[in-house]
Parts: structure tokens; C-alpha cells; sequence
């Protein structure tokens, strides 16, 4: 056999065997059957099936009538059977496999397609690789993966379940271009499929790229010049070492990071659902956020104060109040503020609380456990109840107030008043206090005599329905609740008080009951409080008996053997960085999630951040210092031809830049950016209590909620009433973990970069700062183009220039605007190469 | 130097290899006219086969609508209520629940509905009903991707967007596609997109803005103020100025591509800026309902504070958009079927929204003689269980449900495949979504195995490698 693939297969390089006894106690199987059978069926349905069904059917299927060499490979049964010649498909082993035997040509009687050319190198790959993983055929079998609750021990087989293994980085045959242990493992798969990677980038689109994906912002024409000086003098390593490491330290790196993660944490300023009212104390969570992503606060750290921040020691009143302020992560989701029924309304809470926590750190969701054992992930009833505990016995402060848009009310969390937070809400004076609580005094007394009298009424045998009707029921409902509102805001003094979203224990811990098919009024047996049985951890299961077990859940969580946390959140990372993650799916880790491209090479990421003790910046340093992400993005027709959606990342992928990155790269072209931080938000300041469907009534309020020089990360987040940039350039759906945003590319885009008010006051802008800034037409050309692509005209596009102008020149300043605005909406604006 | 037309310059450029080789010709071609000309990927194609249908309404019904309590009649559902059976899932076995709702036959065709419907019941005879439909999961961010796309595990094309894709569009000045009120969850923007279709083929949304009716009522305001599409108006530039500026953007995008030499993403925002531009003199008029007569309106249920009015108007919009040519439009109707509790109380809500509004739907169509070319489709991801859960609501059920078609086509006053005797499982005749695919296709005139898309070097299908045409409801 001269196929190197087959030589490599059976002869496992010396460093890769030392490699693996290091290993062995550690790593158990390297692919154990479930995981394999999982990738297995995946890569079967994505690029086997079809290849048979392209390329063999025609002769070897019950359609083609009697089959050639009586092989048959149209069902699962008959494949493995074979046909005249032998097996055609033996599992795991494919150098037994006829079936590769004859496409891979390797044998000159054999080769199929007969008459064809050989097929693709990556197919070739790909059968070989799913014999590798067993082979495994859903066809005439039940195809959808099954849940494994019932057994824990084959579950834990499943690849995102095992613990990262540490491995040494595989050898290639360029020993030239990787520059870091990623790179090797991704210069080793891409030689496998006989791929090379791209050259490196130009040192202007490098650039470019790198400050859209730290800071989210273009480089200025100074910037980009002081870094090709660099480049010059020190040479590229360099330059590009001191150029990250300014962005990383750079403040405007937290407003770019922080918000990938307020897409995770579904991040949002109103409750959404059908009532959906405004939360005005959200804002703090999102500064504290992008506050720890500057602050480079370690991960297991940053998810410990996230979800247990009231339970954690604190000095001084400041940290009690940023530690208060991060819990608003589990606080500010989705609500139906419109629930009649007080339970359910806690239970969906608790729901919301799970699935996102389990979402947003594993990849995983444990709330499809509520009404029944999970139906493809190992996690069972038992587990979602235990769980379910923890957050019941949390009581949860989001701010609301009964209105007549909704029924359920929160008390918001009071800060410790020391911090010297700003508020945004006004006082009281302390009279209206005390008016307001005896008005509350006297309705609840009407209440209650109403009641009395009904009460009366009923037992004197006479008609009750005049007495106390509905409508003083609700008018009096409404109103406390006003009040209420008011009151939660202010001391007694009428001051107004600091006020957050939050959690904080309950007095009395609470084993939830387990719900039969989720109904709260069907409650079983108690289930004691603790973490989903199927990852086991050392002493990660003692919850007391006085804490609700959220500072023991997030021990558990960011625990360093847990297999799942550091794998979703470097793979966040990489897609962030990379245009995809490794796992497509960046929030379904599970068995109907995507296998990872690079298994091998995510492990390694996972464990290097954790030794790294998960630091952010660290690891984002790394990966943007590789040569892997210094790739050119050029086409490649042979390259394309093999791997189109670039799995195996033989060149940068070209990406559109986010609804964020195109509105403040406006702002940033037009001079008018204003990158001090907004005291809170528009939702806080402007819009305070009210039903977001009716915002668009008060003309304050820009119908494009827009109306700001600031970035983007603090427009308001409403949900259901997004900011139109926002909406309009696929913004991550607020009411859901969101870790990998659409791109969609539609007129009604266009219509807005055509259209829209603010794109023709940027163009304005724009226009007015070219003309200040330099004389002469080529002159302010070049700097158009310098701002808006942080590159020259070439000689083509300055031609074309000339005759949009024709005889007027850029001194016309009607013109000129247009020109900016036709910059502005270039595709090349909102692209990355 | 021959002119050469932009469609063809187009065309070329649209194919991305082909590009370079045209690269000064579309240049050329693009500097002589901006605007009046049809865009290469949209242009009208001619079918595999004479199509029945010439465009597409799909009524989503997001949710799963219990078919038992629709449309698919199981007395024995209804004799066995209650009984314990082991078709259930959960612990401890679960319970049949009968349906709540009378069954009757309509029309001479005698086709069983619930009495939810009654304005639907009317149109029994155009209604062609498929009981016996099946989809891979009962989840139902899967099952929903899966109706849309054919997929639940990778990101493939809408059908909406393999449409457009193989049809072109009839009206140059309209997106091809259109998709009003989609959900952002089970998949979001998938379940409109064209992934490596021609971005040009993908669903542009519209709508939002909407005042709940109790305010609206409270504050005697419209339920959707202002323009169900933003932006669609200049203020500042004439429309002469406003084409030498997109010509402008289209040379810089131009001379971009041909740099790249392949970027589908900057080949999509040169042809939705032409179509951008061609919308604004279009637009306006076809999305405003004030043109039509009182007495359409009220057919359709639109009218202050009524149930019917957000969808009535939807549909009306619908009817509308088709009408102007616009070749897939589809609507998510403002409620979700997703009965797990209440069914009783819940379902006739949901039918309350939508019932009225496509039945008049029908009608209008049909009186205008647009129903006999025009494919409506009702569906959800999937059905509902026939044992209850807490015995008031019921749970997914992927392995039977019943979705309808209408017009275009297929045969009215049809009951097509069965379940068994609860409307647990498709038994008879079972059509999967790859054969619904196949079928609509088929309508369209589209053979479902020659519509392909070679990317990354294989030819891609709506309906993978599976899907039969489902050819005994062909009318």
C-alpha cells in the first residue's frame, strides 16, 4: 500500500506513542464508543451518506437492479455484508475496508468510481475516518441518538464529558510555519487533507483585523501608521506583540469582550414576554461586565461572583456592592411579568436561571430535564430538581412593579449606600413618604374591609357582587402597586436609594419537589440539593444546610477537571476570534451538538487557559499571536473545493463585522465617537418603569432608540425593541444565550445604510472632517479611504471617484457627503479580511 | 464595443468564478444604468416541469397545533379517555385525553374538522389535508429548523429561499421573499436564511413595532403604528442623486469583488442594494392596507381591540405581497400552539387569532383567481400527543400530525394518509418533511433532485439525498 494516509494509520509515530503511555493513565480509550458513535453518525450524515448516494447507488443499490459484484450499499446490512470481492466495510478497521481499498485507488484492479477520476482527497478522508469511529449507519436503524440517564458510566464516554487530556503537539512535514503548539495541531490536520495554510496577511488587514476583534473598533490613520513604522524597525513579531498587548490594556478592549459576553448572559433592559417591562437597574450588571473583562478577572472567578457574588467575603462596601451587582446575571432574564399564578411564575424563574447558567457555562441544558429525563444528554429529572433546589432556595430581585401591564412584582436589591454608586431615579421628599405609605395603609384597609363585608354579606345570605366588586379589587392591586414602587426606591428620608438587580439565599433552604412532567401541581418526593450526576467531581457535592448551594454549584462548575466549562468557553473565544468555533455549535455541547473539528486541539486549549488560571487576556493573547489567525483570508478555488466551510482553517475567514462594529466604526470615521462611558442607560435615565410597548408614544425617545455618540455597548437593550442598527445587523436575541450571532444580508440593510438618519448625519460628519482636516481632492480621497478602510485608494477606485465628481469637486459639499456616505456603505466598510 | 446586459454581466458575477473574465465588461454594464435592470440570481427562470403553483403563503403555526383537536378525528381517542396506555413517555405511564372539541364533516367533500375552525370549516373543499405527516424530533427549535430547512443539524437553505432560488422573482422591485413576524428562537434567522445559496435568496423580515391590543385599545391607538418597514424614504437626496451615489457603491463593491476574486457576502450586498433601491418606489404602496375597502378589512378581522386583527392584517399583507409578485411569503401567526396545559381554554384562543383570517384568505384569493396558482400552506413543526399531560394539555409529537395545503395545485376537500386509531404515530401513507419538501417543489414545478447547488463540491438539495414526490395529491 503506498497511501501515506494507511502509513501513518498503522504506524503511529514514535513521539506520538511516548506521548501516549505518559497518557495512559489519564486518558482511557481515545475515542470510547459513544463519542466515536456520536461523531461517527454526524460525519455519516454530513458527508458519507451523501457521497454514496452521489457516487455508488447508481450501481450498487436495489434501485440499480441486480447490484455490480454483488455489493449492495444502500442499507446498513448489506454494506456490511460485501459483496463477491469481501468486506466492504469493516468497522474500525480501514485498511480491511474494500470500500476505501477501491476509492482511494489503491489497489490498480479496484478503483472506484470505475472510470472516474479519484475522488476528493477530504472524501477519501472522511470514509476512512468514519470507518475509524466504527462506521456507524443509521440507515434501517433508529437514528436519533439516545439519552444515556440510565447510564451514567457509558454517558461519561461521550467526548465533551471526558476530562481534557494533555497531549504534546503533532509532528508535520513543514516544520516552518507553525509558530505555537496551536498551530501544529492545526498545520497537522490541514496536511492531512493535503491542505497548506494561506501566507500571512498583508500587515494593514492584520491590523485591521486585530483591533475590530480586541477593541471592536478601526485603527486610526495614526495608529496604523506607527505600526507599519514598527513593523519596519522592529520587524513583524514585534510589532505585532506591542500592538496587541496595547489593545488588550486599552479600556475599549472591555466594551468589545464584555459584550460577547452579555450576548451569553442574554443581556437585557426589559422583562420581554408579552408585558415586557423595562428593568432600570440592568445597566450596572453590563458595567460591571465589561469592568471584569478590562480588569482581566479570571474566569472561574468572574462565573463565581456571577453566581454567587452575595455569598462571597468582601472588604469593604464597594466590593459588596460590585459583588451584589454581579449576581444581576442570574436576575435579568426573561420574565413573564404576566403570570397569574405565583408558583408557576417562580418555577418558570428558576427554569430561566437553570437554563442559561447550564447553557451559557456547559454548553449544556439541564432545563430540558423539567418535565422529563433529558431526551438526548444524561441528565435526568433527578438532576434538574436537585438543581432546582439551589435556585429555590435563591430569592431573586429584579425591580418591577405591578402595573396594569403585569401581575408579578420584584423587590429590587438595595446597595450598600457607601459605594457612592450614581443614581439615576430622583427622591422624595420625606412628606410624600409618609402620604404615600398612609395611602398604602388605607387601601390595604379598604381591602380588607371590602373582604370583611363580602364576608358579611355571604353570611347573611345576601348578594355580595355590590358590595366589593372586581374593579375596586384591581383599582386597588393597581395602585398599592404604584405605590409600592415608588416606596422600594427611596429611604424613608425620600432619598433615593442605590438599587440593582440580584440574588440573595433565602432565609429557609428549600429541596424542591420533583415535578411529574413539570407541573406544579404535581409534586413527588423532595430531591435533595446537589450538581447533574454525570460529571463527577471531588468534593464538589456538600452543600450546608444554611446556604442554597450557588457558591458550591460554581466551585463544581469551574472546577478544573469539570469537561465541559474551559472547552465552551475557549471554544467561545476561538469563535470569536476565528469566525467559528472548533464546535460549530458554540451552545450545544451535547450529543445533537457539532463534534469539534479539532478535538485534540480544543483539549488543549482548555487545559492551557485553566493552567493559565483562566485568564482572558492571556488566552486571547495567544491565539491572536498565532499564525493560524495571521492567515491570509485570499481564495483558494483547490482549497475551497476541499474544505469550503474552512473547518480546517486553511485561511482566515472573511467575516462581516458586528451590528456594533459597523455603528461605532461610523462614528469612529466621522470624528464624532465619544468613548467615555454613558452614566447607565437610556432605560435607566429616560425611559425609568414602564411598558416598552409604549416608548414609542414619548417623543423624547428616538424612534431608532438610538440618538447617541457613545458606543454601541450601551445603547439600551430592550427586548422585542432593539436599537434599529442593532436589529437590523443580526444583534444576539436577548432573551437567549447567544454565543454564535447570525449574518444575515438583506435590502432592508441596505435601506438603512441609504436611508436612515443616522448614516446621513455620519456621512455629514465625515464630509465636514475630510474638509477641515486636508485640501485637495486626491488628499481628501485618501484620507475618505483612510478612515473608513484604514488603507489607500488604488489607482482604480480614485478613477472612480473622479467620476462620481465629474467637473464639481470634493468642495462641494453636498457631494462630498454623498461620497461618505457611499464609503460608509461599501461592503468593505462592514467586512473583515 | 457590443453592449453587453447587466443581467448577463450579472449573472457572470453572480457564478463568482466566472467573475474576473467579466470583471470590465460589468463594469461597463454597470456604469450605463443603475436601477431599471433585473438582477442576475432573481431573474425568472423557467421550471423543470410546468409549475401548478407560481408562488407560496406558508401560515406558520410555531408551536405544534394538537392535530387530535383540529383535524385528525380518533373517536377512540375520545371512547378511551382516560385509559392508561404505554404509548407515553413519562414515568409511570400516561394517560389518553379525549379531545375537549365536536368533530363534524364539511363540505361535499365531508372532510372531518374540529368546531374550532368554523370559518375554516367553510373552505373544507379547498383544503387538501395530510394526517399522516412525520418529522425526526419532538424538539422544537429541531423540528422548526427542520420544516424549514430540511435539516435540524446543519445550517442549510430555507425552503423559501431554494424557491426563490429556482423560480427567480417576478417582481424586480420587491425582495423574492419575504417573511413577516418570524420567531427569533428555534433556529432564529436559519429558518429564513439562504446559507450558501446566493445571499440574495434569504428572507427579508418585516414587521415589529406592535402596541399590545389592551393598550392600544386603552390608549385608542393603532396596534402597529408607523411603517411595518423603516427607512423606505429619502429625505435628502433626488432620486437622480440617489442612483449616482448607488452606482458609486456598487463600482467600489465591484472593484472589491474582483479582488477577492469569490465573496458571496459582498455579491449579496451589491444586488440587495439595486433591489434597496428599486423597493422605495414600490413599497409603500404595497404594504399600506389603507387602499383596500372596508369590507376586506373586515373579512379579514382587522379592526381595533379584535382578536383577529394582527394576523388579519398580516394575511391581508400576504395576499398583497403575492399579488406584487413576490414568490414566498411567509407568516408566523401571533401565537403559539404549544398547548402543554390548558388545552381547552388555550387552543380555541389561538384558533380565535388565526381562524378568521385565513379563511378570508382563501376566499380572497380564490375570488380573484389567485388561488389556482397560488400554494397556501399551513403547518407547525409538528402535532401534539394524544395522552395528556396533567390531563389539560398535551405533549410533541413528532411521529403523527396533520399540516394542510390549499391552491396551487393539490387537491381540495382531500384527506390524505392516516395515524392510528389515537393520532399517535402516521401509519398509512406517511409523508416525511423531505417528501413535503419534494412535493412543494413539484408544485413549483421543480424537480426536488435537479434543484441542486454544487458547494465545496457537492451538489446540495432541499431534500438531501431522501423525498418522493407525494403524487396522490396532486390535483
Amino acid at each position: 500500500m503506498k497511501s501515506s494516509v494507511f502509513a501513518k494509520l498503522l504506524l503511529p509515530n514514535a513521539v506520538f506513542l511516548a506521548a501516549l503511555s505518559i497518557l495512559v493513565e489519564r486518558a482511557p480509550a481515545a475515542e470510547p464508543a459513544e463519542a466515536a458513535e456520536a461523531a461517527g453518525l454526524a460525519l455519516f450524515e454530513s458527508k458519507i451518506r451523501p457521497m454514496l448516494a452521489q457516487h455508488c447507488y447508481k450501481c450498487h443499490s436495489e434501485k440499480s437492479g441486480t447490484p455490480e459484484g454483488n455489493l449492495l450499499l444502500d442499507s446498513r446490512e448489506a454494506a456490511r455484508k460485501g459483496g463477491d470481492r469481501g468486506l466492504a466495510i469493516v468497522p474500525g478497521k480501514p485498511e480491511e475496508s474494500l470500500l476505501l481499498t477501491a476509492i482511494s485507488h489503491a489497489d490498480t484492479d479496484l478503483k472506484m468510481p470505475p472510470k472516474k477520476e479519484r475522488l476528493p482527497a477530504s472524501v477519501i478522508h472522511d470514509v476512512e475516518r468514519w470507518i475509524q469511529l466504527g462506521a456507524p449507519d443509521p440507515r434501517d436503524a433508529n437514528a436519533v441518538p439516545k439519552s444515556q440517564v440510565d447510564n451514567l458510566e457509558e454517558a461519561r464516554k461521550f467526548w465533551a464529558l471526558q476530562t481534557p487530556v494533555r497531549r504534546d503537539p503533532p509532528q508535520s512535514r513543514d516544520t516552518s510555519w507553525a509558530k505555537s503548539a496551536i498551530d501544529k495541531f492545526v498545520l497537522a490536520k490541514l496536511e492531512s487533507s493535503d491542505l497548506t495554510p494561506s501566507p500571512d496577511a498583508e500587515p494593514t488587514t492584520l491590523l485591521r483585523r486585530l483591533h475590530f476583534d480586541l477593541v471592536g473598533l478601526p485603527p486610526s490613520p495614526e495608529a496604523s501608521q506607527i505600526f507599519l513604522n514598527r513593523v519596519e524597525n522592529e520587524g513583524f513579531d514585534a510589532a505585532l506583540e506591542a500592538e496587541v498587548d496595547s489593545l488588550l490594556a486599552s479600556a475599549r478592549f472591555g466594551e468589545r469582550w464584555g459584550r460577547h459576553w452579555l450576548d451569553v448572559a442574554r443581556f437585557a433592559e426589559s422583562s420581554g414576554k408579552e408585558a415586557n417591562i423595562s428593568f432600570p437597574y440592568a445597566w450596572r450588571y453590563r458595567d460591571y461586565v465589561i469592568d471584569c473583562l478590562n480588569n482581566d478577572v479570571p474566569f472561574d472567578r468572574f462565573l463565581t461572583e456571577q453566581l454567587a457574588g452575595d455569598l462571597l467575603p468582601y472588604a469593604d462596601d464597594k466590593e459588596r456592592a460590585r459583588l451584589l451587582i454581579a449576581t444581576g446575571f442570574l436576575a435579568l432574564g426573561p420574565k413573564n411579568l404576566d403570570e397569574a399564578n405565583a408558583f408557576q411564575f417562580l418555577a418558570d424563574v428558576i427554569d430561566e436561571q437553570i437554563d442559561t447558567v447550564t447553557r451559557a457555562v456547559m454548553g449544556h441544558s439541564v432545563a430540558c430535564a423539567r418535565c422529563h429525563d433529558h431526551k438526548f444528554d444524561p441528565y435526568s429529572m433527578e438532576d434538574y430538581y436537585a438543581l432546582a433546589g439551589v435556585f429555590a432556595s435563591t430569592n431573586t430581585y429584579f425591580g418591577t412593579f405591578v402595573s396594569p401591564a403585569n401581575r408579578v412584582s420584584g423587590d429590587p436589591l438595595v446597595l450598600p449606600k457607601q459605594a457612592e454608586l450614581p443614581i439615576l431615579h430622583q427622591g422624595i421628599p420625606a412628606k410624600r413618604v409618609e402620604a404615600l405609605k398612609a395611602e398604602l395603609a388605607a387601601l390595604q384597609k379598604e381591602e380588607q374591609d371590602g373582604r370583611a363585608a363580602i364576608q358579611r354579606a355571604i353570611e347573611a345570605g345576601e348578594d355580595p357582587s355590590e358590595i366589593f366588586t372586581l374593579t375596586d379589587a384591581l383599582r386597588i392591586f393597581w395602585k398599592s402597586g404604584g405605590i409600592e414602587g415608588q416606596l422600594e426606591k427611596v429611604s424613608d428620608e425620600g432619598e433615593p436609594l442605590p438599587l440593582a438587580m440580584g440574588v440573595l439565599d433565602r432565609e429557609q433552604m428549600i429541596d424542591v419537589p420533583l415535578l411529574e412532567r413539570g407541573e406544579i401541581n404535581r409534586p413527588g418526593d423532595p430531591v435533595a440539593r446537589r450538581f447533574p450526576r454525570v460529571i463527577e467531581l471531588t468534593e464538589s457535592n456538600c452543600i450546608p444546610d444554611d446556604q442554597s448551594g450557588r457558591l458550591e454549584f460554581s466551585r463544581w462548575l469551574t472546577h478544573p477537571d469539570h469537561p465541559l466549562t474551559a472547552r465552551v468557553m475557549t471554544n467561545r473565544i476561538w469563535h470569536y476570534l476565528l469566525g467559528a468555533g472548533l464546535v460549530r455549535t458554540t451552545d450545544n455541547f451535547g450529543v445533537t451538538g457539532d463534534p469539534a473539528s479539532h478535538p485534540e486541539l480544543l483539549d488543549h486549549l482548555a487545559i492551557r487557559f485553566v493552567d493559565n488560571d483562566w485568564s482572558i487576556k492571556k488566552f486571547v493573547r495567544e491565539i491572536v499571536l498565532t499564525r493560524t489567525y495571521r492567515q491570509a483570508s485570499t481564495y483558494n478555488q483547490a482549497a475551497f473545493e476541499i474544505d469550503p466551510d474552512n473547518r480546517l482553517l486553511w485561511r482566515a475567514s472573511k467575516r462581516r463585522l458586528d451590528a456594533e462594529a459597523i455603528r461605532d466604526s461610523m462614528l469612529a470615521a466621522s470624528g464624532e465617537l465619544d468613548v467615555s462611558r454613558p452614566t447607565g442607560s437610556l432605560v435607566g435615565r429616560v425611559i425609568g418603569d414602564r411598558p416598552i410597548s409604549l416608548i414609542g408614544l414619548d417623543a423624547r425617545i428616538p424612534s431608532d432608540l438610538d440618538g447617541s455618540m457613545h458606543r454601541s455597548v450601551y445603547l439600551p437593550v430592550l427586548r422585542d425593541r432593539l436599537p434599529d442598527v442593532l436589529d437590523l445587523f443580526d444583534f444576539a436575541e436577548p432573551s437567549l444565550v447567544t454565543g454564535a450571532r447570525d449574518t444575515t444580508n438583506v435590502p432592508v440593510q441596505a435601506l438603512y445604510l441609504m436611508n436612515s438618519p443616522f448614516v446621513q448625519a455620519r456621512a455629514k460628519s465625515l464630509a465636514a472632517r475630510i474638509t477641515n482636516e486636508v485640501e485637495g481632492d486626491q488628499q481628501r480621497m485618501q484620507l475618505a479611504f483612510s478612515l473608513c478602510f484604514s488603507r489607500e485608494p488604488d489607482a482604480d477606485e480614485l478613477q472612480i471617484a473622479r467620476e462620481f465628481f465629474g467637473p464639481a469637486s470634493t468642495a462641494d459639499e453636498e457631494l462630498l457627503t454623498s461620497y461618505c456616505q457611499a464609503l460608509l456603505s461599501t461592503a468593505e466598510f462592514r467586512n473583515l479580511d | 464595443m457590443a453592449p453587453v446586459s447587466r443581467r448577463h454581466a450579472l449573472k457572470s458575477l453572480s457564478s463568482g468564478f466566472g467573475y474576473l473574465a467579466f470583471a470590465s465588461l460589468a463594469h461597463q454594464a454597470a456604469a450605463d444604468d443603475v436601477g431599471a435592470a433585473t438582477a442576475g440570481t432573481l431573474a425568472p427562470k423557467p421550471t423543470h416541469f410546468p409549475a401548478r403553483a407560481k408562488r407560496v403563503i406558508f401560515l406558520c403555526m410555531n408551536g405544534g397545533p394538537s392535530h387530535v383537536d383540529l383535524f385528525d378525528y380518533k373517536p377512540a381517542l375520545n371512547s378511551q379517555s382516560g385509559n392508561t396506555t404505554a404509548i407515553g413517555r413519562d414515568r409511570g405511564g400516561a394517560k389518553l385525553l379525549g379531545s375537549p372539541f365536536k368533530f363534524a364533516q364539511h363540505g361535499e367533500s365531508g372532510l372531518w374538522m374540529s368546531e374550532v375552525c368554523p370559518q375554516l370549516a367553510k373552505h373544507a373543499d379547498k383544503l387538501c389535508v395530510i394526517r399522516s405527516m412525520h418529522t425526526d424530533l419532538p424538539n422544537h427549535s429541531q423540528a422548526f429548523t427542520q420544516m424549514h430547512t430540511g435539516s435540524f443539524q446543519f445550517v442549510r437553505p430555507s425552503v423559501g429561499a431554494w424557491t426563490l432560488y429556482g423560480l427567480g422573482s417576478e417582481n424586480e422591485n420587491l425582495p423574492g421573499f419575504i417573511t413577516l413576524n418570524p420567531p427569533a428562537d428555534n433556529g432564529g434567522a436559519r429558518n429564513y436564511g439562504s446559507s450558501f445559496l446566493p445571499a440574495i435568496c434569504q428572507g427579508t423580515k418585516i414587521g415589529g413595532n406592535q402596541i399590545p391590543a389592551f393598550y392600544a385599545a386603552l390608549l385608542g391607538k393603532d396596534e402597529e403604528p408607523g411603517p411595518p418597514l423603516k427607512n423606505i424614504d429619502n429625505t435628502l437626496l433626488s432620486r437622480d442623486q440617489q442612483r449616482e451615489q448607488l452606482k458609486l457603491i456598487r463600482d467600489l463593491n465591484v472593484a472589491k469583488l474582483k479582488r477577492d476574486v469569490h465573496h458571496p457576502e459582498i455579491e449579496g450586498a451589491i444586488e440587495s442594494f439595486e433591489l434597496a433601491f428599486r423597493m422605495q418606489d414600490e413599497v409603500p404602496d404595497v404594504l399600506d392596507l389603507r387602499s383596500e375597502t372596508e369590507t376586506t378589512r373586515n373579512q379579514y378581522g382587522i379592526g381595533q381591540g379584535l382578536a383577529t386583527d394582527r394576523f388579519g392584517r398580516q394575511c391581508l399583507l400576504a395576499r398583497r405581497l403575492v399579488e406584487a409578485g413576490v414568490r414566498f411569503v411567509e407568516i408566523t401567526a401571533p401565537t403559539s400552539w404549544d398547548h402543554h396545559f390548558q388545552l381547552h381554554e388555550k387552543l380555541p384562543e389561538s384558533c380565535a387569532i388565526t381562524d378568521q383570517p385565513v379563511a378570508a384568505l382563501l376566499a380572497d384569493l380564490k375570488q380573484r383567481g389567485m388561488l389556482d396558482d397560488t400554494l397556501v400552506i399551513w403547518a407547525g413543526e409538528f402535532g401534539r400527543t394524544p395522552y395528556g399531560q396533567s390531563q389539560t394539555g398535551r405533549d410533541h409529537n413528532n411521529k403523527g400530525y396533520t399540516l394542510w395545503m390549499a391552491g396551487g395545485g393539490v387537491q381540495g376537500g382531500l384527506a390524505y394518509g392516516a395515524t392510528d386509531e389515537y393520532g399517535s404515530e402516521a401509519i398509512e401513507q406517511p409523508v416525511h418533511i423531505h417528501d413535503w419538501h419534494a412535493t412543494i417543489l413539484h408544485l413549483l414545478g421543480l424537480d426536488h433532485e435537479r434543484l441542486t447547488f454544487n458547494y465545496g463540491g457537492r451538489d446540495f438539495r432541499l431534500t438531501d439525498v431522501y423525498g418522493n414526490v407525494v403524487t396522490d395529491i396532486l390535483a
